[in-house]
């Protein structure tokens, strides 16, 4: 008699597969920079070697000093704007025309990076910040401030204020209420907001390259130098430094990594 | 019998919602079910309705066993809570809904929603989105989705239960109205007392997975008219303390 | 409740965000016009002129527009095929896991990625040459810095579906698609008309916001038409950024003229949009 795949185990393979399809990306990059020698019409790289990634981890590679820059420099970013534009969302948020204000906040939301930094280039060149490192975090606050009110605008809504309004009607001054009922209320969206906000800054190229003329060596530039250069191992292994934080967000909670914008 | 569903039984997870219930419908006839939230009543329509399948059991309709047939055969509509106006079409186009799938003629179409708009004093409301009506309208135009197809069984899940007390009464005038005029066979579930003793003699209480059914109002309230025993004693004992001549009293 | 913080909160954000986006359109304006620059003459057309006469910004706006229109399309019909065939397949174990793998890579990566996939030497064209269906290399079809884009068509739609899944599974559940279906199966719709009828039209229509955002994302991308494009057909951005690194200074208030048309397009795209919501 036949024995038929049980359609639970039949499903585990289906997911499986998916899975794997969908995980593929990061493990091909991941395999690509351990790789040397790539020669048409080899399907695998000819040898492996894990010298990329000694080189990274013992210092010796200049992607040590881009891993730590871009993680600086995207972390301060995200500091800054995470804590400005909470503040400045609570301004919009409970403003009459806050529609208008959130429309303000969408343009340079929705405008090409890239094309904001070749409109401002002039500027950041008059204020000696274009090739410069300030210019970069500049430019980078720039296009992260509007995502963070936007994010932060849904945060409050009617049932925040309300609770508000209810500390204030029991005594508690400004100050407590911030304290002792807003703080826990906000803290998970803030923290997802400060990974979000992270991930644009980290994930930015175009932008940077403009205004920082170079001197910014963030991970996304070794990237595309590497590229430039025709070594596709070293753009594998600074792709895949570029997908960690991510990954490891993803594990911690998935909200850090996606948001929907509408 | 039009309707009849024997030992119907149901387990989620570890929990057994029903334990062989058995209900019988007769042509044009119509049974309220009370009881608790969680007692089973949603499972028994869905499963009535094709939307779940029973664990065990059998339904029969008009002497066919149709315990395995799919929803779209069994000509049993399923009324939710909500009245779930399809959002992206006006309240015309919801009520034509169901001619639409079976692709009759547009002037067909156009005579039957028109009546079913005025029986439903929606006439005015035709073209207007779902979100621009009122929970009355919108649970009205709800129905007329669901009549206009004549539907062999009706089954309604607390359909007034989000509604203000006085729509909730017109609501209710409403569909004893259509029923009466359109012989609809219908399940009318409740949790409130009153409404299920307005919409039928016969009453189905559910508890403990089970289903025990009063075939009048009588056996109904000597068995189970505890609750409503209090409700009318409070209420006299109120009259009587604060000295107000009740407007009937018996 | 206003604050006393409010107005300066309020200032801070337009210095942050109106503020710098208004000065860059104004300047490339200006710069446009002839007004400033390194070889400015006063007032003139010349610019505007050559730009919106020549037809290399209008192949650029259109080649643009297409391929954020194909990929976009693409990925929904996929995503809404996947969605509609299981729509729970995402919300728990493995799969609500792994679909986000993909997000996690930025536009320069996917770049790489496609490059070293779809190029003549990549691995698409080593598989297709150890099954025999190529001879070499040579025989493998252009699908990278090729006019037609398919590289760069590819890598977006590979970016977006993904986030359209999680956006139509999201959906799914918030609005209750799942009822709305039994509700239409008991009024006796078939498979085929549950989907037709009343999945496709919920889904799409509270997505249409985000998926014209994301399509106006995709037409203000950077990274991978850098390096999927094809130097004959570049897209917008691509083609802003060109002439304004190249040594011909003649070509940077040509870059200008294009930044500010692209301005207007996307503004005045995000304006449609977001007016729409507030209507609906």
């Amino acid at each position: 008699m036949m024995k038929t795949i049980p359609e639970h185990v039949r499903n585990s393979w289906r997911r499986r597969l998916l899975a794997g399809l969908l995980a593929s990306p990061l493990l091909w990059l991941a395999l690509l920079s351990a790789g040397r020698q790539w020669p048409y019409p080899a399907l695998l790289p000819l040898e492996w070697t894990p010298e990329h990634w000694s080189r990274l981890l013992t210092g010796r590679s200049d992607l040590a000093f881009s891993l730590f820059f871009s993680l600086g420099l995207s972390g301060g970013v995200a500091v800054l704007i995470t804590a400005l534009s909470f503040g400045v969302s609570r301004a919009v948020a409970y403003h009459r025309r806050r529609r208008y204000w959130l429309l303000a906040a969408y343009l340079p939301y929705v405008f090409s990076p890239v094309i904001l930094a070749a409109c401002l280039q002039y500027f950041f060149l008059r204020a000696n910040l274009a090739g410069a490192v300030a210019g970069v975090f500049v430019a980078q606050v720039l296009i992260t401030m509007p995502y963070g009110v936007i994010f932060f605008t849904n945060f409050w809504n009617g049932h925040i204020r309300s609770l508000e309004q209810l500390a204030y009607t029991l005594g508690s001054s400004r100050w407590q209420a911030t304290l002792y009922v807003l703080w826990p209320a906000a803290r998970g969206t803030l923290l997802t907001g400060f990974f979000q906000i992270f991930l644009i800054s980290w994930f930015e190229y175009g932008l940077t390259q403009l205004i920082g003329l170079g001197k910014a060596p963030t991970l996304t530039i070794k990237v595309f130098q590497y590229v430039q250069e025709a070594n596709l191992f070293y753009a594998a292994l600074a792709g895949t430094l570029l997908a960690l934080p991510p990954v490891v967000l993803l594990w911690i909670n998935k909200r850090f990594v996606f948001s929907r914008m509408l | 019998m039009l309707l009849e569903a024997v030992d119907i039984a149901k387990r989620f997870e570890r929990e057994e919602v029903l334990a062989g219930v058995n209900v019988s419908l007769p042509a044009s006839g119509m049974l309220s079910v009370l009881g608790r939230s969680g007692s089973g009543k949603t499972t028994l329509l869905k499963i009535l309705a094709g939307l779940e399948s029973p664990d065990r059991g059998k339904i029969v309709l008009d002497g066919e066993d149709i315990t395995h047939w799919q929803p779209q055969k069994r000509g049993i509509v399923y009324l939710y809570q909500e009245p779930l106006l399809f959002p992206h079409l006006n309240v015309f186009e919801n009520i034509a809904f169901g001619l639409r799938l079976r692709a009759w003629a547009e002037a067909d179409i156009r005579r039957e929603v028109e009546a079913m708009l005025a029986d439903l004093e929606l006439s005015d409301q035709a073209n207007k989105a779902p979100h621009q009506l009122s929970g009355g309208q919108k649970q009205r135009a709800a129905f007329g989705r669901a009549l206009i197809i004549r539907p062999r069984v009706l089954l309604l899940d607390e359909p007034f239960g989000a509604l203000d007390a006085e729509t909730r009464a017109n609501m209710q005038t409403l569909f004893l109205r259509l029923a009466e005029a359109m012989q609809l066979t219908a399940i009318f579930v409740t949790h409130d007392l009153k409404e299920a003793l307005a919409m039928s003699h016969r009453i189905g209480l559910m508890q403990s997975g089970g289903l025990k059914v009063y075939e009048n109002r009588r056996d109904f309230l000597n068995e189970a008219g505890a609750g409503v025993q209090q409700e009318m004693n409070f209420w006299l004992n109120l009259f009587e303390t604060e000295a107000i001549a009740p407007s009937n009293p018996r | 409740m206003r604050s006393r913080s409010q107005p300066w909160l309020l200032a801070l954000f337009a210095l942050l965000t109106v503020a710098p986006l208004a000065a860059g359109i104004l300047y490339a304006l200006a710069y446009s016009l002839g007004l400033t620059g390194l070889l400015n003459t006063g007032f003139t057309l010349a610019h505007w002129q050559a730009v919106l006469g020549a037809g290399v910004f209008w192949q650029a706006l259109w080649f643009s527009a297409a391929q954020a229109v194909g990929a976009i399309s693409l990925a929904l019909a996929l995503a809404l095929v996947v969605v509609l065939w299981r729509p729970g397949a995402f919300q728990t174990g493995l799969l609500s896991f792994a679909i986000y793998l993909p997000l996690t890579l930025p536009a320069i990566v996917v770049a790489f990625l496609a490059f070293q996939g779809l190029s003549k030497s990549g691995l698409l064209s080593r598989i297709a040459y150890a099954l025999g269906f190529i001879g070499g290399l040579e025989q493998f079809p252009d699908l990278v810095n090729d006019p037609a884009g398919i590289g760069i068509l590819l890598a977006h739609a590979g970016m977006a579906t993904p986030f359209f899944i999680l956006l139509l599974t999201q959906l799914y559940e918030q609005e209750r698609v799942a009822a709305y279906a039994d509700l239409a199966a008991t009024l006796g719709a078939t498979r085929r008309q549950r989907i037709l009828k009343v999945q496709t039209p919920l889904l799409l229509r509270r997505a249409f916001p985000t998926v014209v955002l994301y399509a106006l994302f995709v037409m203000s991308a950077y990274e991978i038409p850098l390096l999927l494009g094809s130097q004959s057909r570049p897209m917008v951005t691509v083609l802003a950024v060109e002439k304004l690194q190249r040594y011909n200074l003649a070509d940077i208030p040509q870059a200008y003229t294009i930044s500010v048309l692209y301005s207007v397009v996307v503004i005045g795209a995000t304006l449609w949009l977001l007016g729409r919501q507030k209507t609906q």
